[in-house]
Parts: C-alpha cells; structure tokens; sequence
C-alpha cells in the first residue's frame, strides 16, 4: 500500500525541462480541495456542526504533520462525521468560500482543471455543483435510499494525478497538504499553497514553487 | 511608471562571504530587511518572482509576513549553483522581457526608479554602479555602452547586478557567473544607479555609512 508518509524522504526528481516553453502542449491542473480552493478545511467545519471541534483538531493536526497516514485519519474522520447525516453535512459543505481567484481561474480552464481531494463524493457534491469541473474524490458505499452506508475507496492522489498524466503532456499540481506530497511526486509542477496555512516540510520538499495566495497562484498558473 | 511586468530577485545564496549565517536578503539594516526594502522598490511590478535556497523557510515566512503577492520558486540545488541557475529557473515559462536582480541590494529609490522608467522592450540595459570595492565586475564602456567585463583593474563603473534582459538570455541551464554567461550579448546599454552590494563585511561597513540613501526610515518598524 502506497502511504503518503513512506514518500515523503523521496528525493526531488527534476522535470523540468529548460528553454523555449513549448505551447503546443496540453497542460492540466489539478487542485487540492480543503485550504487550497475552500478557505476553510470543510471536515471541520462539519465538526463544528456536532460539536466535535476539538476531536476533529487533533486529528486534523496530526494528519497534516504526517504522524497518521491520511487514509486510517479519513477513515476514523469519516467514523465520526457520518453521524452527521448526509444532508446536514451536504449543506455544512454548500456553504464553504472559495478563494476567488482559484475559483475563476477553474471557471476559465474547466476542460483541464481537475479537484484531487481526500474527501467523500457524496460530501462535496454541492462543491463540484458550483465549480463545474471533475472531481477525484474518496468514495461512498450508498444504500437504496441514497444514504452513505460506509466508504468504498479512500483517495491515493498519485493515482488521480497518474490518470491525468495519461491523458495531459504535462500536470501542474497544487495543494498544501501531507497527501498532496504524492500528487506532487508524479506531477511535473508542484505548487505548495500557503495562502490559508503553511504548507508541511514533506510538501515543501517536493514543491518547485511555493503560492503566498491565490492572487500570485493563479498569476503563476497562467503562465505555466 | 515603468514597463516593468516580471521581476526575479535571486535570494538563494549562502552568503558566506558575508558570514552572518543567515541569507543576505534577510540581513537588517536600520531595522529594514533588505527583501523588504527591495520589494518596495519593485511596488510597480505586478510579478514578482522570489529564488529561495538556503534557509528557505526563513526567506519564505518574511515573505508571507510582508504580504507581496511574490511568487517563490525554490532552487533546490543552491549549494552546487550559482545565480545564472537560479535566473534560469526564475524566468522560467515567461516571455519577454524581465529585470533580474541579486536579493542583497541597497537601492538609492531615486535613481533606481530612473533605471525602471527608462527600460524599453526588446532593448537589454545593465544598471551599473560607481566603482566601490575591488572584489567587483567592473565595465569596460564604450560611450554609453558596456562592451566588456573584467575583475581585474577597476574602470570607473561596476555591475550592480541588476539586468533587465529578454527572458531567453537564460533559456539554458549554465553555472558559470552570470557576467560571464552575459558576455555574449555585448554590446548592451548601460544606466547609472546608486546602489551597494553587501557581498563582505566591508561591503556592509560601506552601506552602513551611508544609510541615509536607501529611504529606509519609513520602511523601519
């Protein structure tokens, strides 16, 4: 099993290829979700909803410094949050600000701009509603009556960033968290994002540029 | 107002002729970071590219805390590079023309924005400086032109270090010193700055004394 924590002492592999940039290539972008695109990180904004802020911090914390690997803290944030029940958590989510910028950089390039993101499909449907793009996501096991019984997949971003890979001449990668580090390591552009927090060590150690906000990201995107 | 769109500042260096153990763009003088005191010279240029190195994380968190919109691009090789490298990387997919300039540099304001407003596109121009010190790239002129380079016998004007060249000038990876790398674009315009280099200790005793240039008063604080 790929663990986003055994990647992270991986040696920066250069890509990049210097001269003339060549135009004719068909770039993609994928995006983390929480902290890059939203300006709030949405599961704990679900936690404030049940009154589990504190649980759901220490989590949070700990996951983003890389003390446990994002797949076991999704499975235990989802254990807790589902309680929640899905419309609850679905209107929790609705209402999440996007950073504008991003927001209209993604609106402009929907064809090859993609959101890679931990969180569930049936969660963050609402946000895929107003952004108008393809969604990679974890995903959830539904009963007949359209309710989340349990998790199907929990997302590897490596995976989602090798199918854009396939389909793109180059990726452009851009998030600010632990488990971006192995979006960051098959991509050929990895942006850290530290417009909401600063972006972890690992992340950092594998990003070629690093974004203060989403102003100088999107100035960045453009011409890449 | 100046043309001025892209700008990268090479602030990945050790530093370790000047030997403070920290990178020489986050040297104070007067209470004033040289980044800042340089990004608010560049307050025109809507993109402003930042080469991190050594101490990335330090130079990254004054950055954030200045609240420049800069876009960092981070030069991991810094120990086996020199600036050349890091103005490659800094350009990198832009077009066009953009002003390079090292991250340890004291600007006389006035002078440094006549530099600015007399850039033209497609023209090269250097920003030379009067002859201070004898660790120097000195400029061999012809009129108004620089037609050469030399470290050995200082004429009257050196580099400052600071460039305003069309971006394919480092469209390839080189690692010599960036006035050799230049050489082959001579013959290129030369523009009178006031400006002070901290690449010594006598280099910083040298600005020290002359503090009242820089404008650093209202950036102090």
């Amino acid at each position: 099993m790929v663990r986003s924590s055994t990647l992270a002492t991986a040696p920066q592999i250069e890509r990049r290829t210097f001269g003339a940039a060549a135009p004719e290539k068909r770039t993609a972008f994928a995006f983390d979700l929480d902290g890059t695109i939203t300006r709030s990180e949405l599961l704990p904004m679900i936690a404030s909803e049940l009154g589990l802020e504190a649980e759901m911090r220490l989590l949070t914390e700990l996951t983003m410094a890389g003390t446990i690997p994002f797949e076991d803290s999704f499975r235990l944030r989802f254990a807790i949050l589902r309680t929640a029940g899905l419309d609850r958590i679905r209107s929790v989510v609705a209402e999440v600000e996007f950073d504008p910028h991003i927001e209209a950089f993604i609106r402009e390039n929907r064809d090859r701009c993609f959101v890679v993101t931990g969180n569930l499909d049936a969660w963050v449907q609402p946000l895929q509603e107003r952004l108008g793009c393809r969604f990679f996501t974890s995903t959830a096991m539904m009963d007949d009556a359209g309710n989340v019984t349990g998790l199907a997949s929990v997302m590897r971003k490596n995976v989602a960033a090798l199918e854009l890979k396939e389909q793109f001449d180059r990726l452009v990668a851009i998030g600010d968290g632990f488990n971006d580090v192995p979006m960051f390591d098959v991509a050929d552009v990895g942006v850290a994002f530290y417009g909401i927090h600063n972006a972890p060590d690992a992340l950092l150690s594998v990003a070629n540029y690093v974004a203060l906000d989403g102003k100088s990201l999107c100035r960045l995107l453009s011409t890449l | 107002m100046s043309i001025v769109k892209h700008a990268v500042i090479a602030a990945a260096g050790l530093g370790s002729r000047l030997g403070q153990g920290k990178p020489k763009c986050l040297v104070e003088i007067e209470g004033v970071k040289i980044i800042k005191h340089i990004l608010k010279q560049l307050d025109q240029v809507e993109d402003v590219r930042v080469i991190v190195g050594f101490e990335e994380k330090a130079v990254i968190a004054e950055l954030k805390q200045l609240g420049r919109d800069v876009i960092v691009v981070r030069n991991p090789s810094f120990r086996s590079t020199t600036t050349l490298h890091s103005y490659t990387m800094g350009c990198q997919h832009l077009t066009g023309d953009c002003l390079f300039m090292d991250g340890d540099l004291l600007l006389e304001p006035e002078s440094f924005t006549a530099f600015l407003a007399s850039l033209e596109a497609g023209v090269p121009k250097l920003a030379l400086t009067k002859t201070k010190t004898k660790d120097a790239v000195f400029a061999i002129m012809e009129e108004e032109r620089i037609v050469g380079f030399r470290r050995q016998e200082p004429t009257e004007f050196e580099w400052s270090n600071i460039a305003w060249l069309p971006v394919d000038t480092f469209s390839t990876i080189g690692n010599t010193a960036v006035y050799e790398h230049l050489m082959q674009f001579l013959p290129i315009a030369g523009h009178e700055i006031i400006s002070y280099e901290i690449d010594t200790s006598e280099d910083m005793a040298l600005a020290l004394s002359n503090t009242d240039l820089f404008g650093l008063k209202k950036l102090a604080g």
